[in-house]
């Protein structure tokens, strides 16, 4: 059986007063898109920045492929490519070359790294931009640059700290669409976010942190299924006392003409409490359908927003 | 990736190296300015009351001493505030998370400032030729002390970079240290016209044997002897490189 990509295990990680992390378990196979979800301050970023050697663990058990992200540091930082959250500034050299030297840090001559930079470059949107310095570019831009630069040296597994901060609707969705091609070819995707919907629309498996545990980890959909508050509601008239009984497998409230039924499926139980009113000669005036996200079930793990 | 990133450390050092030249008006034109002027000011001006010391012309024994300030100061501020500027920019996390080792790290650091401790050092050393006809009469010497004292004090610089937290941490090493030990250490008079006292307090300070070395091998005179200079030379080397890359292997104020 081949390691996974990534395997944190009972991690510990305290600064000074505050514990930041108690017990991290977390394990993310290959060519998985996992998203770490949590409010500021749950231990995302310290987490990743545990993995990528920028902060340094009190204990447990951090591997990238099975090797030790300390000891064998060489080896897990050359899988990863990381694009922090915060943008960095360089006042001296041209994006172009920024990006040939983080291709040198990770072993690669500027030779080997010409096409890769090419590419990056021009499918990010930078090829105009390769002269200007970092400073000259707009934040959008920057966070092209942050994501080119994570990628120059085409790891195998892809760390991306709320990679779309502050940038506008559309190149959003520009990200989102690269996120999902770069998933496709095979890299393993852990990104963590406040936006829940890019959480819900890119990962495959999400983790939800809060205080330093991961409390709850699944799929988008089996989380919003198990934990979820989705909802129907009936807009009707020809309430009759039977329907307390006909309807007694469901939760359901009834005020004022109108039936909230809650449900974990709304599609697949609608038809069925449609067939129960239809039956019991209700006159159905309006449906509409709550459905459930994943920030229900973040809410309902944490008690909180995620913002 | 498993030995030594040999790439990743010529990359690293060839960034270093590139920063200071593409600011070459702050980190080469001042140094050769300033020194110029010291040269016709300080010299010219001089030399009517001081015509020589150890019988070398005043404006001539000055030199040695201008070229030592101007290579350990630039060797220094250049790893300083590279690594300063690096932290507070957010720089630093792309050196930290590449498969770098520590020793790599340094050795980046370190060559890119004694790079420019010696650039700036030949400058001075060849406006001196020009200027005044200065005669060297050790080159090679003089290069290879060059070279070391670039070294250590890059070494320093690093060490306070990672240790500093503002530039204004910074700023105070080099105006109440760095400079302050620099014009103590001998580069506009002999210590043996200072009284007891003062000649004894000299000999703590470690920039004037690096002083007292490159007068040595440039002019052939000397307050120390010219030995305690190289020894003394070697150790800051060791010692500020082996601190620099213990702090940087420790992650103090560097990671968290």
């Amino acid at each position: 059986m081949t390691s996974p990509a990534i395997h944190i295990s009972d991690l510990h990680k305290s600064y000074e007063d505050t514990v930041a992390l108690k017990g991290v378990n977390l394990t993310i196979q290959d060519g998985e898109f996992y998203g770490l979800l949590g409010p500021n301050g749950a231990g995302k970023t310290t987490t990743i920045h545990i993995l990528t050697g920028l902060v340094l663990k009190n204990s447990g058990v951090t591997e990238i492929y099975g090797k030790d992200t300390v000891k064998d540091f060489r080896f897990t930082r050359s899988q990863i490519g990381i694009a922090h959250q915060e943008l960095p500034i360089d006042w001296f050299f041209p994006i172009e070359k920024l990006l040939y030297f983080h291709a040198g840090y990770y072993g690669i001559s500027k030779h080997k790294a010409k096409p890769r930079v090419e590419e990056l470059l021009e499918r990010l949107g930078l090829k105009d931009k390769r002269t200007s310095r970092l400073r000259q570019l707009s934040g959008g831009m920057k966070r092209r640059y942050q994501l080119a630069k994570s990628l120059v040296h085409d790891p195998k597994i892809i760390i991306l700290d709320e990679p779309t901060a502050g940038v506008d609707v559309e190149l959003r969705h520009e990200l989102w669409d690269y996120l999902r091609e770069l998933h496709k070819n095979g890299k393993t995707i852990l990104l963590t976010t406040h936006y829940i919907e890019e959480a819900e629309l890119l990962c495959e498996r999400v983790g939800i942190i809060d205080r330093g545990q991961i409390i709850k980890e699944g799929s988008p959909k089996d989380l919003t299924k198990e934990l979820g508050k989705a909802g129907i509601n009936i807009h009707m008239t020809g309430w009759c006392e039977e329907l307390n009984k006909a309807l007694s497998s469901f939760s359901f409230t009834y005020d004022d003409n109108r039936l909230h039924v809650t449900v974990k499926e709304p599609e697949a139980d609608m038809a069925k409490i449609i067939q129960i009113l239809s039956h019991h000669h209700c006159h159905i005036l309006n449906v509409s359908v709550e459905k459930s996200s994943l920030e229900d079930v973040f809410l309902h793990l944490t008690g909180k927003g995620i913002n | 990736m498993t030995g030594t990133n040999w790439i990743g450390l010529y990359t690293l050092t060839q960034r270093e190296v590139g920063r200071f030249f593409t600011v070459y008006r702050q980190t080469v034109l001042p140094g050769l300015i300033s020194s110029a002027l010291y040269i016709l000011i300080f010299g010219f001006t001089l030399e009517k009351r001081i015509s020589e010391i150890d019988g070398v012309p005043y404006t001539l024994f000055i030199l040695p001493g201008l070229i030592m300030m101007n290579t350990l100061t630039n060797a220094s501020s250049n790893t300083s505030s590279s690594m300063l500027q690096m932290k507070l920019l957010q720089q630093l996390p792309d050196i930290l998370t590449a498969p770098l080792s520590s020793l790599e790290i340094c050795l980046a650091y370190i060559i890119g400032g004694t790079v420019r401790g010696v650039v700036n050092g030949i400058l001075v050393m060849l406006l001196g030729v020009l200027l005044i006809d200065m005669p060297i009469e050790q080159p090679l010497a003089t290069i290879g002390f060059i070279f070391l004292v670039s070294w250590s004090f890059a070494s320093m610089g690093l060490l306070l970079g990672q240790l500093a937290d503002t530039w204004d941490q910074l700023a105070m090493m080099q105006n109440f240290f760095l400079t302050p030990l620099s014009f103590l250490g001998g580069i506009f008079y002999s210590i043996s016209m200072l009284p007891d006292w003062a000649q004894k307090l000299s000999l703590a300070n470690p920039i004037y044997y690096m002083i007292n070395g490159i007068r040595y091998t440039i002019l052939g005179v000397y307050d120390s002897p010219p030995w305690h200079s190289a020894i003394m030379a070697i150790l800051m080397t060791i010692l500020f490189t082996v601190a620099a890359i213990l702090v940087m292997k420790s992650g103090k104020k560097i990671k968290q």
